[in-house]
């Protein structure tokens, strides 16, 4: 592993608490509010961490162990990007089903856990979370199958990495299709606005949120960590497609990408102010719209 | 051979003895189960050797057993891969299956049923090692019998008696496409050996083309890929439970066992044979996992994933026969070993899933699952046990079901830097992803409602303790799944040789070894594992000092809840068959107070039942054929008679 590649990770790993921040700020200043401070996150995550826990009689081990893997799981896969834009802590072929099964797999063992209170509540927003994900995991295959076809490579290292620079130019129309409907599926996969909202305090409006209510102390740290880990995860993806334009050196496309997550996180926070979020009914129509944006940029190559 | 003959041997004494003792049943339970899987490990010995050890550990390095074409049965690298998923999943099926029916006896033929699962053992055992026409077709019709008389156990019951009668038509049908294949292929030869079947054998792509035709519905209604998926639902739920696990973990199998042996002796299929099996394996795999999120009974709910899992078999099986077409030989192989890994890991997690089935309905005496819930209290290593096979079937990491479509995937988007027609393949990789999401939002609800909250339904609360003598079993199989989820190295290679063979690639075991080993999956596995190990301690240890305190779950300040106030599995997945409208296969219905969902078998209740019964009209009409008396009979055959002769005059004699 390179220098660089082990600093992306840090700095991902230690920049992502800011980024629901930026975007709930953003919001804020928006909506002609003062706001939340942009750190507030990490106090949160410090204040809980320290906190005891309550758990309901009816919760098993399943409870107990769906945080932990959620962040572990968030946490392998971020090995498996290139942040730097040259190389993968951890990288080999076909790497992107690995990315998306390790994201599964944390979804799975959360939505169980929040099946474990049996709380109609939790049942409900995990039903929902299963469902959105029907859409949007297609739609980030498809985003992903654009990449690859684009540039030959099965590994997340090759498709977000140089060789999606030296051939920008010739498919900067499918890539750009690709990034706007990785962006869609990145609103879904973190829970914003306008599939959720993060901010909503009706349990029967919530998604996420309402699946996570019985969590509390450390088990709520983890999952309020994983969640802005996967903000950053998916809006690194989102970043390196982008930036992927310029050629530059390794440590101008860290500093790149870090300049692109905050980017990243005032437009989510834009989208967020601009409109409201979606009747659940039309989310799955959102996402499929998505993946034709993303089907139209595959065709584009393929033909 | 020896092994092999005497391990089949020791399993049919194993049944007799079972049917003979009926009257002392402690004593024929105890010989049958020592017997029967004793019997699967013998003749398991010489296949595991094929794999394994290249032959050497029965003298000498060979790729077949016996050596020669010049036999009944034999075994070779093919046979081999497919005899641990018979007798070795078969083992634990008895093991599992000898104290499952012990409590019916005295009101059923129990000694009865173990004589015909070991007969159906057997036969499947034969039908995978046959070399000659006959020997497979003789095989495949005893193990299409003796599963229909398993399957009618509890015959008295109306629905099993008519999904008995579904399956027994439709494994006809499948019989007689198998009859007709052969016989187009043999042609006028009057040889019966297998190893005369050879490309050269068939004439012209007319034939080649109705051979593939014909096999691809034989086999394919046996292994219950969509459109012929119809038969299995029904049929697979009806049966006990250990059954169920033995008809979709190993027969639905022989299926596909029959399409590799057909591709591996005919020769590389042409091109669009192999679209015809990927859109098949595609509607195989989206439509049943759909259809599955729509059942609320346990087991039909699992026979459902098995159309699921069939499909994405076909898949890679397809991919195979795309990748030679086009002359991608190294994507032909990934489709082909992904297929054959996921023929086996299907076997392994969906006979787990089954048998853990079997022990919530002992425990509890409902399939209903909108009556069940918080079993993993009271059974907590079935929970751990089903839970383990929900994330394998779902294809997460760390475990089996991961690795095998990992390796399709790997071919799907591969066909996407190919040249020519095969680039389209490449959009197929979604509909794997999707099945995927699917399967997710499946397993979820099937563990979350039933092992995990409290209880729905009083009266489904604990009956008989059914955990301690059934879980052996499951647990062998559990760490299969695991040992192959984290190790995938172990048998790589093997999978990698047979898929070459198959598709007539002698060198596809460096071609695959060159694209990649499986090493990177272990690794991955190995620091998965050990991330979570550091959180969960990490975890504890920030909780040493804390205050846990116990509290009842949040319901928004109402401190009374109860269990029925859980969300069920109808309303669990409400929303998202709701998104997918009339082809989700369910009619909703409603009443002031209560909500439930009905799932209907959309091929069946909407095409097969109104085609049956046009049939049967028709064959009314026909009724006054069969008067009953015998001059009209020897009218029949007389005339049966000159039809003969005048067709040998016509045709000229041979």
């Amino acid at each position: 592993m390179s220098l660089t590649a082990a600093l992306g990770l840090l700095a991902v790993l230690l920049l992502a608490p800011a980024l629901p921040g930026i975007a709930n700020r953003v919001k804020s200043v928006v909506t002609g509010r003062r706001g939340a401070p942009v750190l507030q996150l990490y106090a949160d995550l410090w204040k809980s961490w320290r906190k005891g826990a309550v758990y309901s009689p009816t919760t098993t081990i399943l409870f107990r162990l769906g945080p932990v893997v959620m962040v572990c799981t968030a946490l392998l896969a971020a090995g498996l990007l290139p942040l730097d834009g040259t190389t993968s802590p951890i990288r080999f072929t076909g790497d992107l089903v690995a990315f998306a099964g390790l994201l599964a797999l944390g979804r799975f063992m959360l939505v169980l856990s929040a099946l474990d209170t049996g709380s109609s509540f939790e049942g409900m927003g995990a039903s929902r979370e299963v469902t959105f994900a029907v859409f949007a995991e297609p739609a980030l295959i498809l985003c992903f199958t654009v990449f690859v076809v684009a540039t030959g490579d099965l590994r997340l290292q090759g498709m977000l990495g140089q060789p999606l620079t030296h051939t920008w130019v010739a498919t900067a129309p499918s890539l750009l299709l690709g990034a706007a409907s990785l962006f869609i599926v990145s609103l879904a996969e973190t829970n914003r606005v306008p599939i959720d909202d993060p901010l909503t305090h009706l349990e029967l409006t919530m998604v996420h949120e309402v699946m996570v209510l019985d969590h509390s102390g450390p088990d709520l740290a983890l999952i309020l960590y994983a969640s802005a880990l996967k903000m950053a995860l998916f809006g690194s993806l989102v970043v390196r497609v982008l930036v992927a334009a310029a050629a530059v050196s390794t440590p101008m496309a860290l500093g790149l990408l870090l300049i692109g997550l905050v980017v990243y996180a005032m437009a989510v926070g834009v989208v967020e102010s601009v409109m409201a979020r979606l009747r659940m009914n039309h989310v799955p129509q959102l996402l499929v719209g998505a993946s034709a944006t993303a089907g139209f940029g595959l065709i584009l190559l393929l033909r | 051979m020896i092994l092999f003959a005497s391990g089949l041997g020791l399993i049919l004494l194993g049944g007799l003895a079972a049917f003979g003792l009926d009257r002392r049943p402690a004593l024929a339970d105890r010989v049958f189960q020592w017997s029967a899987v004793a019997g699967c490990l013998l003749a398991l010995a010489p296949a595991l050797s094929l794999l394994f050890g290249g032959g050497r550990w029965i003298g000498g390095p060979v790729d077949s057993i016996p050596a020669g074409p010049d036999a009944l049965f034999g075994i070779d690298l093919l046979s081999a891969w497919f005899l641990p998923v018979v007798l070795g999943v078969g083992g634990t099926i008895v093991a599992y299956g000898v104290p499952y029916l012990r409590p019916e006896r005295g009101h059923r033929r129990v000694g009865l049923a173990h004589l015909v699962l070991a007969v159906l053992l057997v036969a499947l055992s034969g039908v995978v090692t046959a070399r000659t026409i006959v020997a497979f077709l003789a095989s495949w019709e005893v193990m299409a019998v003796a599963a229909w008389l398993l399957m009618i156990f509890e015959h008295e019951k109306r629905e099993t008696w008519d999904a008995g009668m579904v399956y027994l038509v439709l494994t006809h049908a499948c019989t007689l496409a198998l009859i007709g294949m052969f016989a187009v292929w043999r042609g006028g030869l009057a040889d019966w050996r297998f190893a005369q079947l050879t490309p050269s054998a068939s004439s012209g792509p007319v034939a080649t083309g109705l051979i593939l035709s014909l096999g691809l519905i034989g086999f394919g209604i046996k292994a219950g890929a969509f459109p012929f998926h119809f038969w299995l639902p029904g049929a697979h739920a009806a049966a006990p439970s250990h059954v169920s696990a033995l008809l979709s973990g190993i027969m639905l199998k022989v299926g596909i066992y029959g399409l590799c042996r057909m591709i591996a002796l005919l020769g590389p299929p042409p091109a669009w044979w192999g679209w015809i099996v990927l859109l098949m394996g595609l509607a195989s795999s989206v439509l049943g996992v759909l259809w599955a999120l729509a059942q609320h009974d346990l087991k039909r709910l699992l026979a459902y994933h098995s159309v699921e899992n069939i499909g994405i078999i076909l898949m890679g099986l397809g991919l195979g026969a795309l990748g030679t077409a086009y002359h991608q030989p190294a994507l032909a192989l990934l489709g082909v070993a992904g297929a054959l890994l996921h023929t086996l890991n299907h076997a392994l997690f969906k006979s787990l899933l089954f048998l853990g089935a079997g022990a919530v309905v002992r425990e509890t005496g409902h399939r209903e699952i909108d009556h069940l819930g918080g079993l993993g209290r009271p059974m907590p290593r079935t929970a751990f046990a089903f839970l383990i096979g929900s994330i394998a079937i779902v294809g997460l990491p760390p475990l089996n079901g991961f690795v095998s479509e990992w390796w399709i995937f790997r071919g799907l988007l591969g066909a996407g830097l190919a040249s020519g027609g095969l680039r389209a393949a490449v959009v197929m990789a979604v509909g794997l992803a999707l099945t995927g999401a699917l399967a997710l939002a499946c397993f979820s609800k099937l563990f979350g409602v039933v092992f995990l909250g409290t209880p729905r339904d009083e009266s489904a609360g604990p009956r008989a303790p059914a955990e301690s003598d059934l879980i052996g079993p499951q647990a062998a199989l559990a760490a299969s799944c695991v040992v192959i989820g984290v190790a995938p190295g172990l048998i790589a290679p093997s999978v990698a040789r047979i898929a070459g063979l198959i598709l007539s690639q002698p060198e596809g075991g460096a071609t695959l070894g060159a694209l990649g080993s499986a090493l990177p999956l272990s690794l991955l596995s190995a620091v998965l594992v050990l991330l979570i190990g550091l959180g969960w301690l990490a975890r504890r240890w920030t909780l040493v000092r804390r205050l846990r305190r116990s509290s009842t779950t949040w319901a928004c300040g109402y401190a009374r809840a109860t269990g029925r106030m859980q969300y069920t599995a109808s309303s669990y997945a409400s929303p998202l068959l709701a998104a997918f409208g009339p082809v989700s296969g369910i009619r909703q219905v409603r009443t002031q107070a209560s909500f439930h969902t009905r799932a209907i078998e959309p091929v069946l209740d909407l095409l097969g039942r109104p085609l049956w019964s046009r049939v049967v009209a028709a064959a009314v009409r026909l009724r006054p054929l069969q008067a009953g008396t015998m001059r009209w009979y020897l009218l029949y055959a007389i005339l049966c008679l000159l039809g003969l002769l005048l067709y040998l005059q016509f045709a000229g004699l041979p």
